[in-house]
């Protein structure tokens, strides 16, 4: 019998190294609570939670969203073209492999440059761009290569590159939709319209403390293809974990550490 | 304040390595002299102990922690930070592997994080070992352990943030809980 009554987490005992900022969270420290229905705000404090004229209770998921290639890919067609089975295949060059992108094709022959058949990461980064020219931030980068390299060897060959460059082209289509003023970003508003367009229901507060979190120092405030990516492959997720629990419906969940952990955890890309 | 964290100290193993030392390794780092430390360069100068690349989610964890302007690195004053981090978990993790092999079974596991404090049930280790074996030996590798605990810690700390009555569970709507997980997984 291990789990002791009690809160279960740590208290005292070896402390395990601390990182710089106390509490542990890097740079992605969630927003205090109180940035959320402080004073000075109307209304109850989630926005437009359940609000009359809303759908759901919250997000049903992808409407008309990229869906990532959780447990399909290798087996079943993504973007209309099968992939077969092709794992570990080297793929001769000049000859594009059965049901591989073109495009995508011709970038992975760029960057695998050492001809191995495989890209890893720094190779994967040299291969995405934003509209700005920027390289796609490593989370983003890394996030992808975790959701494409099933042997989670690190690396990915061409046919798993190639539904990764299909998902990838799919979210940028999504932001230049929704980018709607054309600055080759999105903006806090933007990105409101964008996930409500999607089916959530979150308030607009979430969409601007998301796009104030990972703008740039110093930049216009606004967000580039690959932290929207990053933002809705999470969300995508981390609703799932949500709405499993909420069985009732309800919008609120009751939950306990252990099973906040495992939730959270089990879902980790 | 009620909910400091819990991990301010960190443990005091290691006297500090003086300037010289942690120069020179700086420099030896910093392949491309660029006078920050990138993701892939932190990441071929370290070593799991098993002959395989250190896991680039613990890489990018570690320099995020450190990395306070959002370059994407560290400078030399933020490395000095990541060498005692990385060296302190290093310490830790030795005394958990005893063989010398480079990884912790289940059980070592469970005793390195009971001794940190969690009490958690098996079951949640299967889910612990499944998620954060990379290389699916039933065993959990130096880097991998090290991304096991940031994760948790950081967990915990947010729940805890939301379980003012420290009774073990919280009560969250739908943006409270994604504003909770956000980033951190």
């Amino acid at each position: 019998m291990s789990f002791h009554y009690g809160q279960g987490y740590p208290g005292g005992g070896n402390l395990p190294p601390g990182s710089p900022y106390g509490g542990g969270h890097g740079a992605y420290r969630p927003p205090p609570s109180a940035q959320y229905g402080g004073a000075g705000q109307t209304g109850a404090p989630y926005g437009g939670y359940g609000a009359p004229g809303h759908g759901g209770q919250y997000g049903p998921g992808p409407g008309g969203a990229p869906s990532g290639p959780y447990g399909g890919y290798g087996g079943q067609p993504h973007g209309g073209q099968p992939h077969g089975g092709h794992y570990g295949h080297h793929a001769p060059a000049g000859n594009l492999p059965p049901g591989v992108n073109p495009e995508a094709y011709q970038w992975f022959l760029t960057v695998d440059t050492d001809r191995s058949g495989f890209i890893n990461l720094k190779e994967l980064k040299q291969a995405l761009v934003n509209s700005n020219w920027s390289a796609f931030n490593d989370e983003t980068c890394l996030m992808m290569l975790n959701m494409f390299d099933k042997t989670r060897s690190g690396r990915i060959d061409v046919f798993g590159f190639s539904a990764l460059w299909d998902y990838m082209q799919r979210w940028r289509a999504l932001f230049q939709q929704y980018d709607r003023d054309r600055s080759g970003s999105i903006s806090g508003t933007e990105l409101h319209q964008a996930l409500a367009q999607m089916g959530y229901n979150l308030s607009p507060q979430f969409s601007e403390t998301l796009v104030q979190r990972f703008t740039f120092r110093g930049g216009r405030p606004g967000i580039q293809l690959d932290r929207f990516i990053q933002v809705c492959t999470q969300l995508q997720s981390m609703t799932q974990v949500f709405r499993e629990r909420d069985t009732g419906m309800t919008g609120n969940v009751r939950l306990n550490y252990e099973d906040f952990l495992s939730g959270a955890i089990t879902r980790l890309m | 304040m009620a909910y400091h964290s819990p991990y301010r100290a960190p443990p005091q193993i290691n006297a500090p390595p003086d300037q010289g030392f942690l120069w020179n390794i700086f420099q030896r780092v910093d392949k491309d002299r660029s006078g920050v430390i990138s993701d892939s360069e932190l990441q071929q100068a370290l070593s799991n102990g098993t002959w395989t690349p250190f896991n680039p989610v613990t890489v990018r964890s570690v320099i995020s922690m450190f990395d306070r302007e959002n370059k994407g690195g560290v400078n030399f004053n933020e490395f000095a930070g990541v060498w005692k981090y990385i060296t302190d978990w290093q310490n830790i993790f030795r005394t958990y592997d005893r063989d010398n092999s480079g990884f912790i079974d289940r059980n070592e596991l469970k005793q390195a994080l009971t001794g940190f404090g969690y009490r958690l049930s098996d079951q949640f280790y299967s889910t612990l070992i499944e998620k954060f074996d990379r290389q699916r030996k039933g065993q959990v590798a130096f880097d991998d352990f090290i991304q096991c605990c940031i994760v948790l810690q950081r967990l915990t700390d947010v729940f805890r943030r939301y379980d003012t009555d420290q009774d073990g569970w919280i009560q969250v709507s739908y943006e409270q809980y994604l504003s909770m997980v956000f980033n951190i997984v």
